[in-house]
């Protein structure tokens, strides 16, 4: 490191090569993404949003949500379950006693205890999962055994993760594909209140979000989420009450005779919060939906 | 410049220097073990640029394993399982059997025939030899292993039997399978050899 | 204007061309630093009081706290990064600065750029990409501003006097190249044209904030730090091999970091960061252990002078970069992303890291270069505790109540407000140390300010002296 031209060319040689690996090549690989096509089904993903959705999108950004909310879901690892559907011919007590049978078994010694207890205290509701296990032979095992003595069961991939089983915010990591449509993604980096990848599936109500957003407290009560009043109307009741008026608690109502009412962003924000879904497997990241149980 | 200028006052003893040396060998050293620890890190975990491989799955082998197949595909993987966990401990995985146990399944002239209805009988009744396979004569009994086994598990079996190391047969379906159980009957009779080859093909 | 002619070619002609360009440029850092604590000490009494002025659409939370880092980043580190950089870029070279004009109008550029970008973003004007929120117009600013200060710097160092290299001058001319390649890749691809589709764009986000905050203000701070440990302390920089292999390790390894282990993005971009985090290890080693030779003995008695800050600044340096880096390790992301663990860092970097080594640099710097001693030299001293006391307050509880945080959300019977609620408790105290820093930064703005209008006040006598003043005889013509 003599001259200036040395400094030059090992900066520039250091800074390119990373430009290179973290700027070209995910613009390259990701940039062009097109639709992909969900698992077992000829729907696409991700779906385009509505135009409220889409402007709500930048009400979203202009408030700064993303400071205090993420739009991604972890995955730590995927497990495989085995889950009873239907007993056949056998009563609960001799279908237990089946299962123990099968403790000898060489594949199924270290799941003995989980497997017992899954059957504690089980009296032949249905569904019931029996083994849920990272190892997808042991469990394809296990299915083939209840298929041997007619017993009806259901394999399932089950994403694991504390945001998907702890806090079930999702049903299975985001992926590239989910953020698509967004412009700007906001993915956020802290989480302050919940993430809200799938709020539109846990939150589906219009009022309900509007509600959240005028007076946090009075639909959550420990939210220490500042309220969006000023996304609102505080208006005198018309002859007809508006459709759209806040459905509000007594303490947080502003007073008789006038009605809360969203202003067109509070519309939006609540348009975009509904829009918010990832809940279809991807090849990249599958997991067997709930409804294929029932 | 204050040696030139002696009416200045010193700057506080003029610019720093440094003392020169090379760089040490251990923290060189250091680096690269970093660095292989690093790199196998990356091998095990980056999934090679695959885009759409994300972790917790390591590659794309991994992820392809939890996709859910359909028709022929899964039947053929069903086939696989059921195979290696009912039929491979003595046939061996690789269908070449064992000696003392089993005879092989690989280009065995009970396995690559046109039609399965003998193939078949041998599952779901049982056989207990003489046989004679790829020009080895075997006396061993076989149980009905495949009595206890549904219809369309034993037929992935026998499709996967008939399919695998280098064997070029047809599939078998449940329905066909569902039928020759039928004939056996509910109480199957241990097969001798000859009566086997009685059977139609 | 006697005076001036009479110290002819020594360090007085060096100090007066950096007067002006240093003044503007510190003043406006200093303001900046300022509002951006303020910023952020409305940020966190929201925490504790939600409803603490909601009803302000400017100051709602999601705006206030983008600005507070924003308002430190690039309207305190980088401009007096910027100015410091100058000074050592002429003290080294051994000559004045060249093109003393440029800066001084980079430097008015710059703080309008800060200015529009900080009523951008309180508006609602956010790009919404973190460290990236100024809107397009202060961006430019900010970048011709960039440009025009690299053009003093570079100048002078190109008609330097002295030609042989201090390993200062590496960090230095590295952190002149990086800052416009990556502030010009990140908004043309994010605010100017929105080109990149998806997921790309937080990843490009991410490339950038590592580049500007962990790497940029490590060329700045440590180069800064290698100029003023040896030279206060009265010895010479032990071990220029370390000094050169940390330089390289951080240029070639450090950038590499960045990607969350969490992010929805292919596996081999998060890997790739956590093998560049494990590498940068290595510079934080070498450049720790070249600070540690350097002053390790020497006997300086500081008490809260500029030695202290910056050797502050450099503790805070690595042990705020082993923490970072730790983030980007597979095993500890589970528990520490999304919790106020990085939120920690990072202030631990831009206020205990690049804040301290720039504040010592500024109290160094300005009594040589104003030509007078500071005004309230006690209040520099109290600067010091305050802000060092008042940033460990600040983060440790971050860091500690993070680390809580994750480990509360592993545990599925601990409802998502409970786990919340612990963090809440840590907050409070992080919200008195904030409390603390803030006063250490007025006591710099103080001192500044004073000397400022000291300054000018000096200047209007002067020249009311010279208009006065009877003609001398040589000039009264016969």
């Amino acid at each position: 490191m003599k001259t200036g031209i040395s400094i030059f060319i090992a900066a520039f040689v250091a800074l390119g090569a990373s430009w290179c690996g973290l700027v070209l090549a995910p613009s390259l690989q990701l940039g062009g993404a097109k639709e992909t096509v969900v698992l077992q089904s000829a729907d696409h993903w991700p779906q385009q949003r509505t135009g409220d959705a889409t402007l709500g999108l930048q009400v979203y950004r202009a408030s700064g949500c993303a400071a205090c909310h993420t739009e991604q879901i972890r995955q730590t690892g995927v497990a495989t379950e085995v889950t009873v559907t239907g007993l056949g011919a056998h009563q609960p007590d001799d279908f237990g006693a089946f299962v123990k049978s099968l403790f000898i078994l060489p594949t199924l010694v270290e799941y003995t205890n989980a497997i017992a207890a899954s059957l504690q205290g089980w009296h032949g509701e249905l569904p019931r999962t029996l083994l849920t296990s990272a190892n997808q032979q042991v469990v394809s095992e296990m299915a083939n055994r209840l298929k041997a003595i007619g017993v009806k069961s259901e394999t399932r991939i089950v994403p694991q993760g504390d945001d998907i089983i702890a806090r079930g915010w999702g049903y299975r990591q985001s992926v590239a594909a989910d953020y698509l449509y967004d412009q700007p993604v906001q993915l956020g980096g802290l989480r302050a209140g919940p993430d809200l990848s799938n709020i539109g599936v846990r939150m589906p109500d219009a009022n309900w979000q509007w509600q959240h957003l005028y007076a946090p407290k009075s639909v959550v009560k420990t939210s220490t989420m500042p309220s969006f009043k000023f996304l609102f109307e505080v208006r005198p009741v018309g002859h007809v009450p508006s459709p759209d008026a806040l459905k509000l608690a007594a303490d947080f109502a502003p007073g008789p005779g006038l009605e809360v009412v969203p202003k067109p962003e509070a519309r939006q924000l609540a348009a975009y919060l509904l829009s918010l879904k990832a809940n279809v497997p991807l090849y990249e990241a599958p997991f067997t939906p709930v409804t294929a149980v029932k | 410049m204050s040696d030139e200028n002696p009416s200045c006052p010193t700057p506080s003893g003029g610019e720093p220097t440094s003392t020169r040396s090379a760089a040490p060998m251990w923290i060189i050293v250091t680096t690269l073990v970093l660095l292989f620890l690093g790199g196998y890190y990356f091998d095990q975990h980056s999934g090679w640029f695959n885009p759409k491989v994300y972790a917790p799955y390591p590659n794309a082998e991994a992820l392809g394993a939890y996709q859910p197949m359909s028709g022929d595909a899964a039947a053929l993987a069903r086939g696989k399982t059921v195979y290696e966990s009912v039929c491979g401990i003595c046939h061996g995985a690789d269908g070449l059997g064992k000696p003392g146990q089993a005879p092989a399944l690989a280009a065995s002239e009970l396995v690559i025939t046109k039609g399965f209805n003998r193939l078949a009988h041998i599952p779901l009744a049982g056989l207990n030899g003489p046989i004679k396979v790829c020009g080895k004569d075997w006396s061993m009994a076989m149980a009905a292993m495949g009595a206890a086994l549904p219809d369309d598990d034993l037929a992935a079996v026998l499709t996967y039997i008939r399919g695998a190391w280098g064997n070029k047969a047809g599939p078998v379906t449940g329905d066909d399978i569902k039928k020759i159980r039928a004939e056996i009957g509910k109480a199957p009779q241990v097969m001798t050899g000859d009566m086997m080859m009685k059977l139609p093909e | 204007m006697n005076q001036t002619a009479n110290k002819s070619d020594c360090s007085g002609e060096l100090e007066a061309s950096l007067r002006v360009p240093l003044l503007a440029l510190f003043g406006g850092a200093v303001i900046w630093l300022v509002v951006g604590l303020v910023l952020g000490l409305i940020a966190a009494i929201k925490f504790h009081a939600p409803e603490f002025l909601s009803a302000c659409p400017l100051l709602t939370y999601g705006r206030v706290a983008p600005a507070a880092n924003d308002a430190v980043l690039y309207g305190f580190c980088l401009p007096a990064g910027l100015g410091v950089m100058l000074w050592i870029f002429a003290r080294l070279s051994q000559r004045p600065l060249a093109l003393p004009v440029v800066p001084v109008v980079a430097a008015h550029l710059w703080h309008l750029g800060v200015l529009v970008g900080l009523g951008g973003i309180l508006a609602g004007e956010s790009t919404g990409h973190l460290w990236l929120e100024f809107p397009r117009a202060a961006a430019v600013l900010i970048f011709a501003a960039f440009l025009l200060v690299a053009l003093s710097a570079a100048a002078t160092f190109g008609w330097r006097r002295e030609r042989n290299l201090y390993p200062s001058h590496w960090f230095l001319f590295a952190a002149l190249l990086w800052f416009p390649w990556i502030y010009s890749t990140a908004n043309l691809l994010l605010v100017s044209h929105t080109l990149p589709r998806g997921v790309v764009q937080p990843v490009i986000g991410w490339w950038f904030a590592n580049n500007l905050i962990f790497v940029w203000l490590a060329l700045m701070g440590i180069g800064t730090a290698f100029y003023f440990l040896p030279k206060i302390a009265g010895r010479s920089l032990a071990s220029s091999g370390y000094a050169l292999f940390g330089f390289l390790t951080l240029i070639f390894f450090g950038t590499w970091c960045g990607i969350p282990q969490s992010a929805p993005v292919p596996a081999w971009l998060p890997a790739a960061s956590a093998l560049g985090a494990l590498l940068s290890v290595i510079p934080l080693l070498a450049l720790a252990l070249v600070a540690k030779k350097t002053v390790s003995g020497a006997n300086v008695a500081c008490l809260g002078g500029p030695f202290c800050f910056i050797k502050f600044g450099v503790l805070s340096f690595v042990l705020s970069g082993v923490l970072y880096v730790s983030q980007f390790c597979p095993r500890y992301s589970l528990i520490l992303d999304f919790t106020w663990f990085g939120f920690g860092v990072t202030q631990w970097q831009l206020l205990g890291f690049a804040g301290m080594i720039l504040m010592g640099a500024i109290y160094e710097i300005l009594p040589k270069v104003m030509g007078q001693p500071l005004p309230f030299p006690k209040l520099a001293r109290w600067n010091f505790f305050f802000f060092a006391g008042g940033v460990l307050l600040f983060v440790i509880p971050l860091l500690i109540g993070g680390v809580e945080q994750g480990m509360q959300w592993h545990d599925a019977r601990v409802p998502f407000a409970d786990a919340s609620a612990v963090a809440l408790k840590f907050l409070r105290v992080s919200t008195t140390g904030q409390l603390l820093v803030l006063l250490g930064s007025l006591c710099l703005l103080l001192n500044v300010f004073v000397m400022t209008i000291q300054w000018k006040l000096g200047l209007v006598k002067s020249v009311l002296a010279y208009l006065t003043s009877p003609l001398a005889a040589s000039e009264v013509k016969p």
